[in-house]
């Protein structure tokens, strides 16, 4: 079986964003960089994919150069081959323009299955991988808690709402986007890090063009404020004044 | 007649015994070179002290080292008397008549009866009293070595009364030399070959307890993959065992019934280099399960009286089996979080530093501050650690010391270098060497004994060099500066010694001193000062499920242990002791109270 996993570089969680000057993007050249978390469990589904059933799983990547450090880490931790399509412009690109491009490189490959973390833990937009499985034409499904594989079927097991699954089967090839949390990362091993470095990264070149739907007008960042309001009366009449605000002001309770 | 006849033997016997060791000497040579000379001096006073001295053979172990140390003794005192024999008996030169061998032989005279005494007693302890560590079987070997040596003693005390040239001094003198020439076949097989081995195995063995070679990944080192990768110095020790069980009976592990034996894994390895099984792979010789049991006490290496290193063999074997991705799951998630956040517990940084900027640390800065607080994993992260954290800057504060800590701090690496991820470890140290270089500090004081060993023994290796001190030895510096509020009732405390303290950094005092200081009765528990037994943490046994841990649990045992003492206060200093200790304690709801050095100090010291 072929697998794709596409996944994206994010910036750490341990990173305070900072506005760059016209304040329409975070200044990444001060960040550093991991792979997107959710994208890490594609990446483990796909290595027990493949050490059931056989195959190679490669791992696909839009932006600019530095995506390599996520590429090298998937190869460490058991991918088989690498893709990057490169560009600095996916940089700060919107969802379309990440999966036309994943879209793109990928479609002429014969892979059974792309997987995806069900999102990205910069935008979270959860977009990416549907819009792929549009563009390849293929079926797809989302919150993915496990996949199974057999012969030319696929049956995945979605997360619902309030404790509810659903099992749902497509034909193969198809497009799954994975829920975060759902098996344990497996630790890059020194074997795999000496292995990673004489394996293959291929470099594509984007369509000219990247077709933006989105332009960002201005980014904020959360603004953090504390406000203290005593309230004053008996304590009966506080009391009840204080779960007035929880319930209306602060929403807090029903 | 006799003399060729005495010809022949030493020939064949002597023969014997050289294709013997030749043989074990030639599985030496072929090994990985990791013979370390280093610090010459230390080792030769150290092959005085135990093997001359015995200090180990009879420190853990008072009658049957000092019945040992008669034999041992006693072998060398008539080294030159055998040597005489024989070159008289072989006609080379005779100077058993001359008047000096007389006087030598009047005073071999006590010695005799000493090791005659001593072999007799470990002859009864072997057969009759047979102490756990020495296994469920009584060793015929050991039995026959014994009689051997009985048989020695008496002879040569029978010379004193049966002349030399009747029928019956000539029995007597060949019964002599045919035991001497028997024990020579006997010796290379059997853990007698440490007659010849170990004074070689104690002067290769590392000053440092602990010490691990680095994989130098340029050369892909992963680690001891299979038998052929055992370097020359375990080689060495599999044939100096002798098998006293000082290791195992020192173990937590052992002690707590799991499957791990130190001594089990020294035979094993014995057992596979003579079997020449050289592709075996050492999780299957060893088992996983034995493997990954390890706390990294240091117990069994610091016992053994032959000088054989345990460590650098498990936690080879572990680099072996990580590097293929086979550590246990719960390793495989820290590993994770050292990778990904620099901390064992993966929690973000954002947590440090608001721990940081509460506690109103300053960014070090050498101009500014005396020493570099390094907080540790848990002292950045642990909530309950923190307050221990807190009680240290107060003391320091209320004596003007200046301190500051690192803007940027990661994991020290401890945890993956214990439990043999070397290349994550690699990468923290290497980080943490450069943010340590640019700041400068002189001195650091840190409160996990942990992070001493890590930065002070092994990033050394890397060629960082910097004075760290556990926080008991830097505030016990200042003892005269700390006076106990009167007010505070006098108690009763038990002091948990952690190993990476007591054992690996010999600092066992100065607790103590503080301890004393603030007006508390320490009471001692079994196993304390340099021999501790471990809480159950090290060698990533705390990221362990504890409800899954086969036997009884070691931070129990320890507990208990401690509990014997009588004291309601376990004291002790270190974040992992720690944790494990007021697990157990919560655990069964035991009667007493857990407090790290630091917080029990600053509770009792007259605020200034
Ligand atoms: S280091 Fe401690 S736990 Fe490990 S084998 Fe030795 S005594 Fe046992
Ligand atoms: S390794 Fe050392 S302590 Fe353990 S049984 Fe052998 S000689 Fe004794």
């Amino acid at each position: 079986m072929h697998i794709a996993v596409c996944v994206k570089q994010v910036p750490t969680r341990d990173w305070q964003p900072r506005l760059n000057d016209s304040g329409t993007w975070i200044r990444d050249e001060d960040a550093s960089f991991e792979m997107n978390e959710p994208d890490a469990y594609a990446l483990e589904a796909a290595l027990r994919l493949k050490e059931q059933h056989g195959g190679d799983v490669t791992v696909c990547s839009a932006g600019p150069a530095r995506v390599t450090q996520v590429l090298r880490e998937a190869l460490a931790r058991g991918a088989d081959r690498a893709l990057h399509v490169q560009d600095d412009r996916f940089a700060s690109a919107d969802v379309y323009g990440i999966a036309d491009a994943l879209a793109a490189a990928i479609r002429d490959e014969p892979f059974d299955l792309v997987l995806t973390g069900l999102q990205s833990d910069d935008l979270g937009a959860a977009a990416t991988g549907v819009v792929i499985a549009e563009r390849l034409n293929r079926p797809h499904a989302t919150i993915v808690m496990d996949v199974q594989v057999d012969g030319g079927t696929l049956r995945v097991k979605r997360e619902l709402e309030s404790g509810w699954f659903q099992w749902v089967s497509m034909p193969l090839p198809a497009v799954v986007t994975i829920q975060s949390g759902i098996n344990q990362l497996r630790y890059a091993t020194l074997k795999g890090i000496m292995a990673a470095k004489k394996k293959e990264i291929r470099t594509v070149t984007p369509a000219a063009a990247i077709d933006a739907r989105q332009q960002i007008a201005r980014l904020y960042a959360p603004e953090k404020g504390k406000k203290t309001h005593l309230i004053s009366g008996s304590p009966a009449e506080a009391a009840k004044e204080l779960v007035r605000r929880l319930r209306e002001e602060a929403r807090v309770i029903a | 007649m006799d003399t060729l006849v005495l010809w022949l033997l030493v020939l064949v016997f002597a023969g014997a015994f050289v294709a013997q060791v030749a043989a074990r000497v030639r599985l030496i040579a072929i090994a990985p070179n990791t013979f370390e000379i280093t610090h010459p001096a230390t080792r030769v006073a150290r092959v005085l002290v135990e093997v001359f001295g015995q200090r180990t053979t009879i420190r853990e172990r008072p009658i049957a080292g000092v019945a040992h140390a008669f034999v041992f003794w006693g072998f060398i005192a008539f080294a030159p008397y055998t040597a005489s024999e024989f070159l008289a008996g072989l006609g080379i030169v005779d100077v058993t008549d001359s008047g000096w061998f007389a006087a030598y032989r009047i005073l071999l005279t006590p010695c005799a009866m000493a090791v005659l005494l001593g072999i007799l007693f470990l002859l009864v302890r072997r057969t009759i009293i047979r102490p756990a560590g020495l296994g469920t079987n009584v060793s015929i070997e050991s039995v026959v070595i014994a009689l051997f040596i009985t048989t020695l003693m008496a002879t040569f005390l029978l010379t004193w009364w049966i002349d030399e040239s009747t029928t019956a001094g000539r029995i007597n003198w060949w019964v002599h030399v045919s035991v001497i020439l028997g024990f020579l076949a006997l010796i290379p097989g059997s853990k007698h070959l440490h007659l010849v081995f170990s004074p070689i195995t104690w002067f290769l063995k590392s000053p440092t307890l602990g010490n691990l070679p680095n994989l130098d990944f340029e050369k892909e080192e992963v680690g001891l993959e299979t038998v052929k990768d055992l370097g020359s110095k375990a080689v060495l020790d599999a044939f100096t065992c002798v098998e006293c069980g000082r290791c195992q009976v020192n173990c937590p592990a052992w002690g707590a019934g799991k499957t791990l034996n130190p001594k089990t894994i020294i035979l094993q390895t014995e057992e596979a280099l003579l079997a020449g099984t050289r592709d075996r792979a050492l999780v299957d010789l060893y088992s996983a399960q034995a493997l990954w049991q390890c706390t990294t006490c240091g117990a069994c290496e610091n016992q053994c009286p032959v000088g054989v290193e345990h460590l650098p063999i498990l936690i080879g074997a572990r680099r072996g089996a990580v590097s293929n991705g086979h550590a246990p799951d719960y390793l495989g998630a820290m590993y994770n979080n050292l990778e990904r956040r620099s901390n064992i517990w993966g929690l973000s940084y954002g947590e440090r530093e608001k721990f940081v900027e509460t506690a109103g640390l300053e960014t070090f800065d050498p101009a500014k501050h005396d020493v570099l607080i390094w907080l540790g994993c848990a002292g950045a992260f642990d909530a309950d650690y923190q307050k221990s954290m807190r009680s240290l800057f107060e003391i320091l504060r209320a004596r003007e010391v200046r301190f500051g800590v690192l803007s940027k701090e990661r994991c020290t690496g401890d945890a993956a270098r214990r439990t043999g991820n070397e290349y994550v470890y690699q990468e923290l140290a290497t980080a943490n060497i450069e943010t340590l270089t640019a700041a400068g500090p002189k001195t650091i004081v840190t409160s996990c004994p942990h992070c001493v060993k890590t930065i002070g023994d092994d990033y050394r290796t890397f060629g960082y060099r910097v004075e760290i001190v556990h926080s008991s030895v830097y505030i016990a510096g200042m003892l005269n500066e700390l006076q106990p509020d009167e007010t505070a009732p006098a108690s009763t405390v038990t002091y948990h010694d952690p190993c990476y303290l007591g054992r690996y950094g010999g600092t066992v005092d100065e607790p103590r001193a503080l301890l004393a200081r603030m007006n508390a009765q320490v009471n001692d528990p079994v196993r304390s000062r340099d021999n501790p037994s471990c809480c159950g943490a090290g060698g990533g046994l705390l990221f362990a499920d504890k409800e899954e841990e086969p036997g009884t649990r070691i931070s129990d045992m320890r507990l208990t242990e401690l509990q014997k003492t009588g004291a309601s206060t376990v004291v002790t200093a270190c974040p992992f002791c720690s944790i494990m200790l007021k697990g157990a304690q919560a655990s069964r709801q035991a009667d007493v109270h857990v407090v790290d050095l630091m917080t029990f100090v600053n509770g009792r010291v007259r605020k200034l």
